[in-house]
């Protein structure tokens, strides 16, 4: 009698420390700017993130675990982003993080979390050398859910030199990290067409005036403007060529997408291009579900900068997906799952099928991503075609073949992660 | 040619954007020898009160640019008498050589994280009164806008010097700048001459706040980088010399755009500081400034 109540007690108590351990929250870091000139990318970045969570909260967490997001905002400061890392990692405790999205930051924080075998998903930042940065240690824990730099380049010589014929291109980029290597890409990118820029030209955040810059490129004789900056420097680049009476095409990095861009430049943004992985097109269920959530719960019309929003948005079900295969949320455990992931993750930019794998830690790929325009105060699909078949989710390019049936297959793995 | 021109004619609004905020800093170095070094956020202020009175930000448009201006600069003067009266003041009246300087800078601080409360962190558009269709002149393009920058600062300098030179209460001001102990024994109420002086000095940096939005962008962070700049003008040019300020602001903005275009604008902002150096080292008080001869 005596020891059938001890072990009850010992159940009981057992039971309780289980439910103790099983209520306590999954910890993920949320870093990136919500102040300043980045701040449409982070906001907008950070409420695609909130949204996964809450789904998943909804369905009751990860590995029967809540998601607690902890958010801190690393005002696009390199040494500010230090501090968040570090207080993430020792004062918060965090699983892993998502997030960053200047590239300068990102470079300077990971670290930490490198050392501490901590996840990193990467959702906005595009510096090519970001999931490089560790490349010659055994084990990498930093992941990407955005088209780095390298794509990005690609896709704008493609349009420019292969599609549109110029010859005569001009560079103009910020003195920020993200500015100066996508320049030295978009360089390199050209050099393999067998052209160089016939001006390369540099501007610091908050210049008020582009007057040389512009100038130099136009006595250069070029016939596109190619851009790499944020959003109200770029502003400034649309306003100083209409006041020079200059207008060429104006095509760069996917940031001439930002709200503020398109804003501050009013109807001399009308007509910029640049690669997107996302359109705020409700063209597929998943897309169509994903943009109204974000509507309502943020009460905006056009999203600040919806491929933010959309990659913040699947960096937490990639992330969620490598915890939950991992069954534990142990950093090594964690990145080991995420370079193996074996269900797809159904997310609103693509069908993640095998996104990572050891030695590849980036989750799209040139096929992946469309030419957007402006348009009417929007970003639109620059080409019908692109319109057209927006429905059809574009799959990572090594595993073509299995990911398309994998697409079929998704409300199958839907109803299970249900 | 053409292209010089265009590069004087943007040096040249850019310049006068330095000096309208480098003149503030003169007024106030004038009556009292000290500085608000929140004159960038006085300009910001000036700008974000501007547009919430002529644009949409906070349900307006309530008025149209040009009879917001009025308010936005009496808004500047109480704003410059309120930092007079809280950061400068305490430190004068106990004879402080640098309380004024943190007092300043950290309600400069302040000023810059209520806008972001109250406006938001993002930077805004502000609409412009003028058509904004370049004009050409001399084979150059300018902005309505830019022409509008350069006769509003001339004109509100002038009418600060006119005032100064021929009225009895500025006569009382440029008394006070002359001789504080002096003008106090006869009977000038110097106190009030240093507040009005912090007064004027943030109106006009309000005036060119809401002058220089339409072709900057308009946000909370504005004023600091160019607070900054302003500052190197006002010491190239000299602290106490109103035509000093406005050439030192050409000297800084046409270097500026020439230097991007004829050497590299990686360097851009170099040959001004080169400057700032040269000057400080050759004629501290300024290339228009009175030596100042300090009796020990």
């Amino acid at each position: 009698m005596k020891l059938t109540l001890k072990v009850a007690g010992f159940a009981v108590a057992a039971a309780l420390s289980a439910m103790a351990f099983a209520a306590e929250p999954i910890r993920i870091g949320v870093s990136g700017p919500f102040t300043g000139g980045s701040s449409p990318m982070g906001v907008s970045m950070r409420d695609g993130v909130k949204l996964a969570a809450k789904e998943i909260n909804a369905k009751g967490g990860v590995l029967g675990r809540q998601i607690e997001l902890i958010e801190r905002d690393d005002e696009a400061k390199n040494e500010r982003g230090v501090q968040v890392a570090q207080e993430l990692i020792n004062k918060e405790k965090v699983v892993a993080t998502v997030g960053y999205i200047n590239s300068g930051v990102s470079l300077a924080s990971q670290r930490f979390y490198q050392e501490a075998k901590i996840p990193v998903m990467n959702n906005v930042s595009t510096a090519t050398v970001i999931t490089q940065q560790f490349k010659d240690q055994p084990d990498n824990y930093i992941f990407r859910s955005s088209a780095n730099d390298a794509i990005q380049c690609g896709m704008i010589v493609k349009e420019v030199i292969d599609k549109r014929k110029y010859t005569k291109v001009a560079i103009l980029a910020d003195s920020t990290n993200y500015g100066q290597l996508g320049r030295e890409d978009l360089e390199k990118a050209l050099d393999a067409k067998g052209i160089k820029a016939v001006a390369v030209e540099k501007y610091n955040i908050k210049d008020v005036d582009m007057t040389p810059q512009l100038l130099k490129a136009k006595e250069a004789g070029a016939q596109v403007v190619i851009t790499y900056g944020i959003g109200p420097e770029l502003a400034q680049i649309a306003n100083g060529m209409v006041k020079l009476g200059w207008k060429v095409p104006m095509m760069g990095s996917w940031t001439l997408s930002m709200g503020n861009f398109i804003d501050n430049a009013g109807p001399n943004a009308e007509g910029a291009l640049m690669p997107q992985t996302f359109i705020q097109e409700a063209n597929t269920p998943k897309r169509k579900a994903f943009i109204e959530a974000y509507q309502k719960a943020y009460k905006v019309d056009r999203i600040p900068s919806p491929v933010s929003a959309a990659q913040g948005y699947d960096s937490v079900y990639l992330l969620a997906a490598g915890i939950k295969q991992a069954g534990s949320t142990d950093g090594p455990k964690i990145k080991d799952a995420l370079e193996n992931l074996k269900e797809p993750v159904e997310g609103v930019v693509t069908v993640y099928n095998q996104p990572f794998s050891k030695t590849d830690h980036e989750a799209i790929t040139a096929n992946i991503p469309v030419i957007g325009m402006v348009k009417g105060g929007r970003v639109v699909y620059a080409y019908d075609e692109d319109k057209k078949t927006g429905s059809e989710v574009r799959t990572k390019a090594t595993k073509a073949a299995p990911a398309a049936k994998a697409a079929k297959a998704v409300p199958a793995v839907m109803e299970k992660a249900k | 040619m053409e292209i010089l021109i265009q590069l004087i004619f943007s040096g040249i609004a850019l310049g006068m954007i330095y000096a309208v905020i480098a003149f503030g800093y003169q007024l106030t170095f004038a009556t009292s020898a000290t500085l608000n070094f929140g004159q960038g956020e006085a300009l910001m202020l000036g700008a974000l009160v501007g547009l919430s009175f002529a644009g949409n930000v906070l349900g307006g448009p309530y008025l149209n640019f040009w009879m917001m201006i009025p308010l936005v600069m009496v808004f500047g003067a109480l704003q410059g008498a309120l930092v007079e009266f809280i950061g400068v003041r305490p430190a004068i009246k106990i004879k402080s050589e640098f309380g004024w300087i943190m007092s300043t800078i950290a309600l400069a601080i302040i000023f810059k994280n209520v806008a972001e409360n109250i406006w938001g962190k993002d930077d805004l558009k502000f609409p412009s009164p003028v058509s904004e269709a370049p004009l050409h002149f001399l084979g150059a393009n300018v902005l309505p806008m830019e022409i509008i920058i350069v006769v509003g600062a001339l004109a509100m300098m002038l009418a600060v010097e006119i005032f100064n030179r021929k009225s009895i209460y500025g006569k009382a001001v440029v008394a006070t700048s002359n001789d504080r102990d002096a003008a106090g024994l006869m009977g000038i109420n110097t106190r009030l001459v240093i507040t009005f002086s912090y007064a004027l000095s943030s109106m006009t940096a309000a005036f060119a706040g809401v002058l220089i939005a339409p072709v900057t962008l308009t946000g909370a962070t504005m004023g600091s980088v160019l607070g900054l700049k302003a500052f190197a003008v006002a010491i190239i040019g000299g602290l106490t010399s109103g035509i000093g300020v406005i050439v030192g602001g050409l000297i800084l903005g046409i270097a500026e755009t020439t230097t991007g275009f004829y050497i590299s604008t990686g360097y851009k902002d170099v040959p001004g500081l080169v400057l700032l150096l040269l000057v400080l080292a050759v004629k501290p008080a300024g290339l228009f400034g009175k030596t100042a001869i300090k009796k020990v």
